[in-house]
């Protein structure tokens, strides 16, 4: 058996360390929001659901089709993507919106410019790499989570009018949703914690 | 109603003053039957197991509401004010011999742990997988099992793995989740620390189940025959040197019984696969008589010692005896014939539990109550 003050001192080591882990989380998600490149996308939305954190809208965004042309780095003769990352240079378009310049399966050959922004994704493997096709990379941006029953209604609305996502984006190009405005009006916007 | 370990303790007592013992051996005896007495489950800690679990839940399904009349930073406050309260106030609860409290607030805790992984996702919409978040909750649990010395904490990094085996198991298109093996492997070695029986019967049993997930996935002869061949050898190993294999997997001696279900788990693959050509090759045929004989010879082998290895084999010679039916003997009769078949069946059945658990039980009584 465990002595007494052993077993109280490793419970409280235990809860430390788990608060500890799930501060470290919170704290480099807030940092993204603080400190990220701020991009607005376009969206669309996809279907809601989600067994432990409630309601969420699905989204799809325009820069999850990346025409294969864009991607820069192909090896010749590649037929099939393998399981990477994919980095997606965008640029901001004349109403806001920002959309995809360039691609690199990998690693950006250079930083972004000044007005530019360079998003990190995911590619699965096996995506078809012929050159008239889209790849569907992963974002980590992809659900929005709302308060319980009002999932359904936004979601109407989307199928009518185009909405936005405002996502900050760390240095290393991971990505923090930041708000859902639709149109002009900012729905939702994240406060840092 | 007198619980076993204080009737003994008082037989214990006599047998020291009758002289039959002496002082020693009667302090070991008495503190064998305490240390013993802990590993049982009383009614109490069973209900005070389920109000944890129901709290649990209620604190998932809480955060899966995402409630905003609270502010989200209050949630993440009570949620980790609960981690902290659990694991600290179990240890105080367990150290002042309220052990079965303890462990639930332990579980509470853990449970604690799983919801802020999910309301720290919702926060900042993350759209990582479910199943990626059950891995986080599950090495945190598994670790709370490792510092605390847990039992139920070890079950229950065990369910939380399961889960995620589920999870990915059934997920289209998604990758096969191999890495519960690993997990088991984890959980298994933990078991030995954490002194959690329950946790290994129920590893082999999920690692049968990631064996059946995997035959879906892969060609299912080269799953199922490593599989037979593997059970068989732990059978003979489980019986042939009882002792020294029991001291080392610390089964409680139901290795056997495992190893049976295995057995007829990996046949049953077989047969499922070989069913189908039934008709113009002998490979079901065969794999029905390894099955039926493999039954007979574990009750000849180890029936006498295990009830429960008796009713897994009973069970397996049900299984079998439908599945060939079906399989072989379908095309030949109607629906009346199915009844009256079914009917043979299952007095064959009858006939052959009631004749075998009456030689078990007559010449060894002590023996059968395993």
């Amino acid at each position: 058996m465990m002595t007494g003050k052993r077993l109280i001192i490793s419970a409280l080591a235990l809860a430390l360390v788990q608060i500890g882990f799930l501060s470290w989380i919170i704290a480099g998600r807030a940092a993204i929001l603080r400190d990220g490149k701020q991009v607005l996308l376009r969206v669309e939305p996809i279907d809601p659901r989600d067994l432990l954190r409630g309601d969420y809208i699905s989204l799809g965004y325009e820069i999850s089709r990346i025409p294969v042309k864009l991607i820069g780095n192909i090896p010749a003769g590649k037929l099939a993507s393998d399981d990477t990352p994919i980095v997606v240079r965008l640029k901001p378009g004349a109403d806001g919106y920002w959309g995809p310049t360039a691609a690199w399966f990998g690693q950006a050959p250079a930083p972004a410019a000044s007005g530019e922004a360079d998003i990190v994704g995911h590619v699965s493997e096996g995506s078809d790499l012929s050159a008239a096709t889209t790849i569907a990379p992963d974002y980590g941006i992809e659900r929005f989570y709302l308060p319980e029953g009002e999932g359904m209604a936004i979601q109407n609305d989307m199928r009518v009018r185009p909405f936005g996502i405002r996502v900050a984006i760390a240095a290393n190009g991971t990505a923090q949703i930041k708000a859902l405005v639709d149109g002009d009006k900012t729905l939702f916007e994240e406060p840092l914690y | 109603m007198a619980s076993y370990s204080s009737r003994v303790r008082l037989d214990i007592a006599r047998w020291q003053q009758a002289g039959l013992i002496d002082a020693p051996t009667a302090d070991m005896l008495t503190r064998d039957v305490e240390a013993n007495e802990r590993k049982s489950l009383s009614f109490g800690s069973i209900l005070a197991m389920m109000a944890a679990l129901l709290f649990g839940a209620a604190i998932l399904i809480f955060i899966a509401a995402n409630w905003e009349v609270i502010p989200r930073l209050v949630r993440v406050a009570a949620l980790f004010a609960v981690i902290l309260a659990g694991y600290v106030g179990g240890a105080v609860l367990k150290m002042r011999d309220h052990a079965a409290i303890g462990e639930a607030l332990w579980i509470v805790a853990a449970a604690a742990f799983g919801g802020s992984i999910a309301l720290i996702g919702q926060m900042y919409h993350l759209s990582g997988d479910e199943a990626s978040a059950v891995v986080t909750w599950g090495a945190g649990t598994a670790l709370a099992a490792v510092a605390l010395r847990s039992n139920p904490l070890t079950v229950a990094a065990l369910g939380i793995a399961d889960a995620w085996l589920f999870l990915k198991g059934f997920e289209y298109r998604a990758e096969f989740p191999h890495l519960f093996v690993v997990m088991a492997l984890v959980l298994f070695a933990v078991s030995f620390w954490t002194r959690s029986q329950a946790a290994r019967h129920l590893i082999i049993l999920s690692v049968l189940f990631y064996l059946v997930l995997l035959v879906t996935r892969y060609d299912t002869l080269q799953v199922a025959i490593p599989l037979v061949v593997a059970s068989v050898l732990l059978f003979i190993a489980a019986i042939f040197a009882a002792g020294p294999v029991d001291r080392i997997l610390q089964l409680g001696g139901r290795l056997p019984l495992h190893a049976l279900i295995g057995f007829l788990t990996g046949l049953a693959m077989i047969q499922f696969e070989l069913a189908d050509e039934s008709s113009y090759s002998s490979g079901f045929a065969i794999a029905s008589a390894v099955a039926l004989a493999g039954i007979v010879a574990a009750i000849v082998l180890g029936g006498r010692e295990s009830r429960g290895l008796r009713w897994v084999a009973y069970a397996g010679f049900a299984f079998e005896l439908a599945i060939i039916y079906v399989v072989m003997l379908q095309s030949m009769l109607d629906t009346a014939g199915f009844f009256l078949a079914a009917a043979v069946l299952l007095a064959v059945l009858a006939f052959i539990i009631i004749r075998i658990e009456k030689r078990m039980n007559a010449p060894d009584m002590t023996g059968a109550a395993a």
